[in-house]
């Protein structure tokens, strides 16, 4: 259903991909955690290598909690496809889109 | 002889309706042009019965007498130093998400009733609409002078209008204000007259009234008594909105019932921020949201509102179930969120005593004590080592309501939901079946949202860095933020209540 009005109404999305030129939106979650209240959002380099990504970003705000073993984090996801991260593989090559989610657990 | 004096009816007749006229050199569809856009069809404006029958003479008489009240109070309450006698600095909190949260709502909703007051077709409606823009206009500055006498005293009441329109928590009522302005004009009254005013006011405005009569502020609870009077008035106005709509044609019953459904959710997701408050940030409960969504809501609404609403062919809105499901957990889990960020709010937080940890457990004894007791004990103790948990980064916000995706999986409390739509080759998250479903409406709608943490990744909001954002909120950094325990309320109250005090500060 489209939006009623009055006149032609087409506006460009807010958080289009080009607004953030080579970097992109990613939506990290821990699953089977409570202490952090939600899943984060984290300005990236498509081209940064995912051991840059998780060292720097996810490792740091997972530290929030104290109980967080980086070493611990495994059973990654981009939504529902599980993938095997390797230090070099850059955030693109993950699979994952602009503003989308990546989703890991740790071993309990 | 004497006329014979006039019934009220003719007298009010008089006064207003018969001031209008049909306008015959000009096509009334020019002079009223938003009216048809809509779809709804109204075949008798006419048929608008005033359920008051005010004139400005008797509307101007009575206000200025409630005002008069109420400064008289307000003055009383400051020159007494009332703020000493409140319960605890904490419930102060309250004051300050109703001050950057609410009022600001009024000041919006003064200008839309204001415009409807010039472009509804009908001189009964319009009238309503003037002296409801009257109203919101007075509440807003009646709200301010009540608040403003603690902003001497406290931190966090500065700037509350520049905050409106930037701080990330309270972009969950800006934009759910901005949402039914940028609505046509019957949207709007369905959204803000009837579902907020009508169906979800007295979750809104009895807790925080009460909050303040059982907390000790006299200030709040008159102005609140000083508005009541106007809120039962727009109440009674929402609910003749709704059916003078849905008598005029059978065709306006389905545009009506989808915009009942959004607004339901829209109102029901802004009013999680009372739910954290009510549970909390009073010091002296009053009853939990969990008692009061069931009072004001499943009691007064679902067994009061809608059996009468079915002979019109409404229906209680869609996801209602999910709501119902969601009161043992929604304050919680608001609360958590806000206690993670308050290093980022204009308000204090902290881990709840073991009074009030007890309460909870009593109040909900299906999620308490196996969910979020331990997630306090384990802040409690992180805070007590020097490590008061503050979230390391910014959350992932909901495109519609954009509130943190911090809300659980219905039936299940340790599971975040999100939900996704893709619209035009671009991915948007959300933190409901109810959000996705209103985007999903209306995609060119919320693309254009403002969301605060990707508004901050875009560079404008002050820079990259928390103190360069706070700075941009106007938030002081350690006077309105953080923990309670560590602040600046909390000092200034324990030496103004210390045993030897001299003076006030």
């Amino acid at each position: 259903m489209a939006v009623k009005a009055l006149y032609d109404y087409d506006y460009p999305s807010a958080d289009r991909a080009e607004n953030f030129g080579d970097d992109m939106l990613v939506n990290v979650m821990w699953k089977g955690n409570m202490t952090l209240c939600s899943p984060a959002c984290f300005r990236a380099p498509r081209g940064m290598p995912w051991a840059d990504f998780k060292a720097q970003m996810i490792d740091t705000w997972a530290a929030t909690d104290p109980d967080y073993d980086p070493a611990a984090a495994g059973d990654w996801h981009v939504d529902d496809d599980a993938f095997t991260p390797t230090d070099g593989m850059t955030l693109a090559h993950t699979g994952v889109e602009h503003k989308g989610l990546i989703t890991f657990r740790t071993a309990t | 002889m004497a006329k014979p004096k006039l019934s009220m009816r003719d007298r009010y007749r008089l006064l207003t309706r018969d001031l209008d006229w049909t306008p015959t050199y000009v096509d009334p569809r020019n002079v009223y042009p938003y009216t048809r856009y809509e779809g709804i069809k109204i075949h008798d404006w006419d048929a608008w019965e005033d359920p008051f029958r005010l004139t400005i003479d008797s509307y101007s008489k009575y206000q200025a007498e409630k005002d008069k009240k109420l400064y008289a109070v307000i003055d009383g309450f400051a020159q007494g130093q009332g703020h000493l006698s409140l319960t605890d600095a904490r419930y102060i909190n309250s004051l300050k998400l109703f001050l950057q949260g609410v009022t600001p709502l009024e000041y919006a909703a003064h200008r839309h009733f204001g415009y409807l007051a010039r472009h509804l077709d009908g001189p009964g409606a319009r009238f309503a609409s003037l002296c409801q823009s009257i109203d919101e206009l007075r509440h807003c500055q009646t709200e301010i002078h009540t608040i403003s006498q603690y902003n001497k005293y406290y931190g966090g009441l500065h700037d509350f209008g520049k905050m409106h329109d930037r701080v990330w928590y309270l972009s969950v009522p800006k934009s759910f204000f901005d949402d039914g302005i940028s609505a046509g004009p019957f949207e709007f009254l369905t959204a803000i007259s009837f579902s907020f005013e009508y169906m979800l006011t007295n979750l809104l405005f009895v807790p925080f009234m009460s909050g303040a009569s059982f907390n000790g502020d006299l200030a709040t609870m008159t102005f609140g008594f000083s508005a009541q009077s106007d809120e039962s008035r727009h109440m009674t106005l929402g609910l003749e909105v709704l059916k003078f709509i849905l008598e005029q044609d059978e065709g306006n019953v389905p545009i009506v019932q989808d915009w009942v459904d959004k607004w339901f959710w829209r109102g029901y997701r802004l009013l999680g921020l009372v739910s954290a408050m009510m549970d909390y940030m009073l010091p002296r409960k009053i009853m939990s949201w969990k008692e009061a969504f069931e009072l004001y809501f499943e009691q007064q609404m679902l067994e009061g509102l809608f059996p009468d609403l079915e002979y019109y062919g409404i229906r209680p809105p869609r996801h209602l179930d999910q709501a119902i499901a969601e009161k043992d957990t929604l304050s919680h889990q608001i609360y958590w969120i806000l206690y993670s960020f308050s290093h980022a709010a204009s308000f204090n937080t902290t881990v709840p005593n073991t009074e009030e940890l007890d309460w909870m457990s009593q109040a909900y004894p299906d999620t308490f004590d196996r969910h979020y007791r331990p997630l306090w004990e384990k802040a409690r103790a992180m805070q007590e080592s020097g490590n008061r948990l503050f979230v390391r980064g910014l959350p992932t916000l909901c495109q519609v309501c954009q509130i943190p995706l911090g809300f659980s999986e219905p039936g299940d409390p340790a599971t975040i939901s999100v939900r996704t739509s893709h619209f035009r080759q671009e991915r948007f998250n959300f933190c409901s079946d109810g959000c996705k479903w209103i985007f999903d409406r209306e995609p060119e709608k919320y693309v254009q949202a403002w969301l605060p943490v990707h508004q901050i990744y875009q560079g404008n909001c002050g820079g990259a860095s928390v103190p360069e954002v706070l700075n941009w909120y106007g938030i002081e950094d350690g006077v309105d933020n953080g923990e309670y325990l560590a602040s600046r309320d909390k000092r200034a109250w324990d030496e103004w209540h210390a045993a030897s005090v001299v003076g006030g500060r």
